[in-house]
């Protein structure tokens, strides 16, 4: 197995450093932290390392999760991971020498706090390729539209997971919409389905960040 | 003579043929507030048969705050919760053990157990002389949640992963804490003791099964049997779906569980549990409870009891009054359940 092979495998697995005490098999050898130095080392690019790298052990984690393979815990240590050897990478992408797929903001609706699923998304973005700007939980259409401005961003990601805010949707998918010209918002969430995403006039609800990031994937950005 | 409310439960979950299905409304704070006079009407026409004694702990010097009130509290743990909106909870924001390797800083409230019992447990024991209802104890253990809230749910998820770094000793502090509460309560003449861990998702366990049964059956294992060993009856909550773990939580001994039967296929559920377990509630607060259209409601219980109803009992009446449903809902529940027979 190459080194870069080696990268993904850490990130599928979770292996995030050489200290890091999961998984049990992988004890005592390198992460993905010392993996991307030493690719890095060896002339690797920036691009080359997030493209073979670190997207394909996030996405084969993130097809696992989709098909009930595997559970939040392994996709959080994948995204912890993958996070590490992104630090080796950020000055890359400062520079302009690595590029990400696009920017995405996404943010839990006004009234909610419920975070997990939102954050598992942006992990699975990020393990994509995109820049994702995490607003929080608890977000108002103001905070969405002007991080989206902020970021010249014209892509949105809500998450809700209670019945009475998901209804915050409507209002929220609306003000992005009017404000910001060209842009989509896509929503997600347990209660939520594609009926909901038509009647507000979202451009979709995905399911699971597996799906949405493949369909994010087809996008001209 | 007609059965007493404890009796009826009693019998429930005994699967001895109790004369009426048992009911169990659970009212949040937001019902409360924003429709007083219904709640009251509610309570009077379909009076619940369990109720919790109104013995509370002594003030714990570090609780701040409302639990549902906008803002900042602090509970007995010192785990500090933002809340946004009134009549429900919050969630943790910073937690207080950050780093794993910390956590023999958790001070579990033991000073809130009396260790003089006498006068607590006189209060408690005439509150169930003087009621004719099936009492529950006012405590409820949770060593996952209680887990998150202590470590933040990130963390405390990917904790599972690697137990053997202070997680297995942060949830057997908690779990000590837990026992010398049952411990308190199954002295009482309390008719039974609960708890509660959500350990599900809309579609699956948050964690893998078999970390779940290495790290938490026992402790479920435990509580069950110090309540069989003091005859008393022992019931769980549990959100999202569960079903690959409900063989399991009737194994450990739960006389009941409270669950998301909607999340789940409940066909299943009666496959693995009907006749075993004691289902106790609830209806589907994400889709049917908010609906307007109350024959949804409805048709709801009929869902429930065609699949997991007996006349020797296994099924209580529950559901919550809560978070954007009205009064009528809860109203067409109730008399629903009272058609089933
Ligand atoms: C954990 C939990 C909590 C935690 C949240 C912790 C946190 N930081 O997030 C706490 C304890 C704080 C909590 C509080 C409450 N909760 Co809660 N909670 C849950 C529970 C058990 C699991 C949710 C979860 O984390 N799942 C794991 C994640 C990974 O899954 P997920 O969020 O669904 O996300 C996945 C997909 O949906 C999707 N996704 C999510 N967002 C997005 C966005 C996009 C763009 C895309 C593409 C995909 C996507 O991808 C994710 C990964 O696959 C659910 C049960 C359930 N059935 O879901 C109840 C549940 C959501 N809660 C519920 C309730 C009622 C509440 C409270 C009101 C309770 C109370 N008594 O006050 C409060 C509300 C607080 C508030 N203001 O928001 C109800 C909601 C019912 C309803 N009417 O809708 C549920 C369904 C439980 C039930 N019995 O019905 N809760």
């Amino acid at each position: 197995m190459d080194l870069i092979q080696r990268l993904a495998l850490c990130v599928e697995r979770g292996k995030v450093d050489r200290n890091f005490p999961y998984p049990p098999d992988m004890k005592d050898s390198d992460g993905a932290s010392e993996l991307t130095t030493l690719l890095l080392e060896t002339g690797e690019s920036a691009n080359s390392i997030l493209k073979r790298g670190l997207m394909v052990g996030m996405d084969t984690v993130g097809a696992k999760f989709a098909n009930g393979q595997a559970f939040i815990p392994e996709l959080l240590v994948a995204a912890k991971a993958m996070n590490a050897a992104m630090v080796h990478l950020k000055p890359y992408f400062e520079s302009g020498e690595a590029k990400h797929r696009g920017s995405i903001v996404i943010g839990t609706i006004q009234g909610d706090l419920h975070d997990i699923g939102k954050n598992i998304v942006g992990m699975v973005l990020k393990g994509a390729g995109w820049n994702v700007i995490d607003l929080g939980s608890n977000v108002s259409a103001d905070k969405f539209i002007t991080a989206l401005r902020d970021n010249n961003c014209k892509l949105a990601a809500l998450s809700a997971l209670l019945t009475t805010t998901m209804l915050n949707m409507e209002s929220v998918v609306g003000e992005i919409k009017g404000a910001i010209t060209g842009s989509m918002v896509f929503i997600g969430g347990a209660p939520l389905s594609n009926e909901f995403s038509d009647k507000i006039d979202a451009d979709g609800y995905f399911p699971d960040p597996h799906t949405f990031s493949k369909y994010l994937s087809t996008l001209n950005t | 003579m007609p059965q007493t409310p404890r009796e009826i439960v009693t019998r429930c979950l005994s699967f001895k043929k109790p004369e009426r299905v048992p009911r169990d409304l659970w009212v949040l704070p937001y019902a409360q507030t924003h429709f007083p006079e219904d709640v009251g009407n509610i309570e009077r026409d379909f009076p619940n048969d369990i109720i919790k004694p109104d013995y509370e702990y002594p003030a714990s010097p570090i609780v701040r705050g409302e639990r549902y009130a906008v803002g900042y509290c602090t509970d007995a743990w010192g785990c500090e919760f933002k809340n946004i909106q009134a009549g429900i909870i919050g969630e943790v924001e910073t937690p207080i053990i950050r780093d794993i390797s910390d956590w023999k800083s958790v001070r579990p409230p033991y000073e809130q157990i009396p260790d003089n019992t006498a006068g607590p447990y006189e209060n408690i024991n005439r509150f169930c002389a003087n009621t004719d209802k099936f009492v529950i104890a006012n405590c409820c253990p949770r060593p996952w949640e209680r887990y998150q809230f202590l470590r933040g749910s990130e963390n405390a998820l990917i904790d599972m992963m690697m137990p053997d770094y202070g997680a297995r000793d942060l949830i057997k502090a908690i779990h000590d804490f837990y026992l010398k509460e049952f411990e308190f309560w199954v002295k009482t003449d309390v008719d039974a003791i609960w708890f509660m861990d959500d350990w599900g998702a809309q579609n699956q366990l948050l964690i893998n099964p078999e970390i779940w049964r290495e790290l938490f059956k026992p402790l479920y294992k435990d509580y069950c049997d110090l309540a069989a060993a003091n005859d008393k009856f022992i019931m769980m909550h549990t959100d999202g779906h569960v079903t690959e773990i409900f063989a399991d939580l009737i194994e450990v001994g739960l006389d009941a569980i409270n669950s998301q039967l909607f999340c789940m296929d409940i066909s299943e559920l009666a496959k693995i549990g009907k006749g075993k377990i004691t289902f106790w509630g609830e209806i589907d607060r994400q889709h049917i409870l908010p609906s307007a259209d109350v024959q949804k409601g409805r048709d709801a219980v009929q869902k429930v009891a065609s699949h997991l109803y007996d006349p020797s009992g296994g099924v209580i009446a529950q559901f919550e009054f809560g978070l954007g449903m009205k009064p009528e809902m809860a109203v067409a529940v109730l008399e629903e359940w009272g058609r089933i027979k």
